[in-house]
């Protein structure tokens, strides 16, 4: 998969900010001033994309797409 | 019949300070200032399981079970579980046909039965094949159920313990000891290299015996367990009543929207405001790790146990609009999950909301799965549901619960 088919995505109705995508993938969430996930890469690199199904899947909320 | 009650505040959370509307529950809940309180008499059934473990030891338990909740195991399980099992049990209902040639069922029962293979499979719960065995095991399920909620009982609590302790060791012996003994014998095999990963059974019991912790004590994966099969059909045999009561009162309302009982998104839309008005899980307690102010300047001191109380929560005008308490499955609430607090929230969000709601909710933004109460009553409509109109349902007095304890029901078609 080529760097531009990732696109990384919080769905800011239903993250609750635990940050457990932050504890996966520090490169590409971080918790914002409002105390919700956010993406700092849109378009990380396709080797993040292993980590980056982990963070979707154990997102307590189910919150990320990529 | 009154099929939408004010909640009925158990004992156990009187002279708890507690918080009712939406936007303070929402702030406790996702604030890192508090622990899991609930379930202090029930730690014999769930302690140390993922519901009343906090932080670090939840995120990391939660880690080693995110798998089972992959996009492909919720196909699998919906698609080569729930719908085959969902078929099997409507024809069973078929074997119950009255004398004026009509089939009638206990919908209560019939969700409970639809539920239990699913959750048997997720948990890794070997043997509930046949009619008898899925009747034994669902009982089984429903006991621990019993004393899970314990704190929500209105029998003597010391009582249901003992008796479900003693219920307990019986579910080990018949069910739980076998399956274990099972899936130790295939990761063996597996560590040997006789077998390849791949082909070890997809399911709570494996993962952890596969990933054993030297800090875990042996009866806890009997206590994951035991909260993986409570959890895993609670909500959906919980709401499915309550949704065909609302649909039944909503299409004799709106008659033009009769058709729409065949309608995905309509039945989801009907299943999120269910739970939103009926949640299995009304109240969670949270007790406070150091001094804290909420936004709205309460205070709660260290230590402090605190109540959520979801189903008013789930009710807030402020939030849901002035017929809040009304059902509306065309109901639209920006920024609000349309469920409200039905899987909690913050970091024990229920693990297993995608099982009931699919891939596919609205707040999803993932085509994949229709989940548990879409399928369930699509399939019920199917088999012609009607409400028995000489037998009516009731709710349940064996607790403090909004649920009902018997749901007759006509099914016309079969």
């Amino acid at each position: 998969m080529s760097e531009s088919e990732l696109h990384v995505k919080i769905d800011e109705l239903i993250c609750e900010g635990t940050g457990y995508c932050v504890r996966i993938v520090p490169e590409v969430f971080a918790i914002g001033e409002n105390g919700l996930g956010e993406v700092l890469q849109e378009r990380p690199s396709s080797e993040l994309e292993d980590q980056l199904e982990e963070a979707s899947i154990l997102c307590p909320t189910r919150a990320i797409t990529y | 019949m009154e099929t939408i009650r004010d909640m009925q505040p158990p004992p156990h959370i009187e002279g708890i300070k507690h918080f009712i509307d939406y936007a303070t529950v929402d702030e406790v809940l996702k604030s890192k200032d508090f622990r899991q309180g609930s379930h202090q008499e029930s730690q014999p059934f769930f302690g140390d399981s993922l519901l009343t473990i906090d932080h670090n030891d939840h995120f990391e338990r939660r880690r080693l079970e995110a798998p089972l909740f992959r996009k492909d195991a919720l196909e699998y399980y919906e698609r080569k579980e729930l719908l085959p099992l969902i078929t099997r049990s409507l024809e069973e209902c078929e074997q119950n046909r009255g004398e004026d040639g009509l089939v009638r069922a206990d919908l209560c029962l019939l969700v409970r039965n639809m539920l239990a293979r699913i959750s048997a499979v997720t948990t890794g719960i070997d043997g509930v094949d046949t009619e008898e065995r899925t009747d034994a095991f669902r009982t089984y399920v429903e006991q621990l159920g019993t004393g899970a909620t314990v704190e929500w009982s209105t029998e003597d609590h010391d009582e249901v313990i003992d008796r479900i302790l003693s219920i307990r060791a019986d579910f080990v012996k018949e069910f739980f000891a076998p399956s274990v003994e099972r899936r130790c014998a295939l990761i063996e095999q597996y560590r040997k290299g006789e077998i390849a990963e791949d082909d070890l059974p997809r399911d709570l019991l494996t993962l952890m015996y596969l990933h054993w912790n030297e800090a875990w004590d042996d009866e806890l994966p009997l206590r994951e367990a035991a909260l993986y099969l409570v959890a895993s059909s609670q909500t959906t045999t919980h709401a499915i009543p309550h949704m065909m009561m609302h649909l039944a009162e909503w299409f004799q309302a709106h008659p033009e929207d009769y058709e729409k009982r065949f309608d995905r998104d309509f039945l989801k839309r009907a299943g999120h405001e269910t739970i939103r008005l009926h949640l299995p899980s009304p109240a969670l307690l949270r007790i406070a790790l150091r001094d804290v102010t909420l936004s709205d300047g309460t205070e709660i001191s260290e230590g402090e146990r605190v109540a959520c109380l979801f189903t008013p929560a789930n009710r807030d005008f402020s939030v849901f609009g002035d017929d809040a308490k009304k059902f509306d499955p065309y109901r639209e609430v920006p920024n609000v999950k349309p469920w409200g607090f039905a899987f909690g929230g913050g970091e024990h969000t229920c693990i297993g909301r995608t099982l009931v709601t699919g891939l596919s909710a609205r707040t999803d933004n993932d085509e994949g799965t229709d989940g548990t109460l879409v399928n369930i009553a699509l399939s019920l409509f199917d088999a012609g549901l009607e409400l028995d109109p000489n037998d009516h349902p009731s709710f349940t007095e064996l607790s403090y619960h909004d649920a009902y304890g018997r749901f007759p029901v006509v099914l016309r078609n079969l």
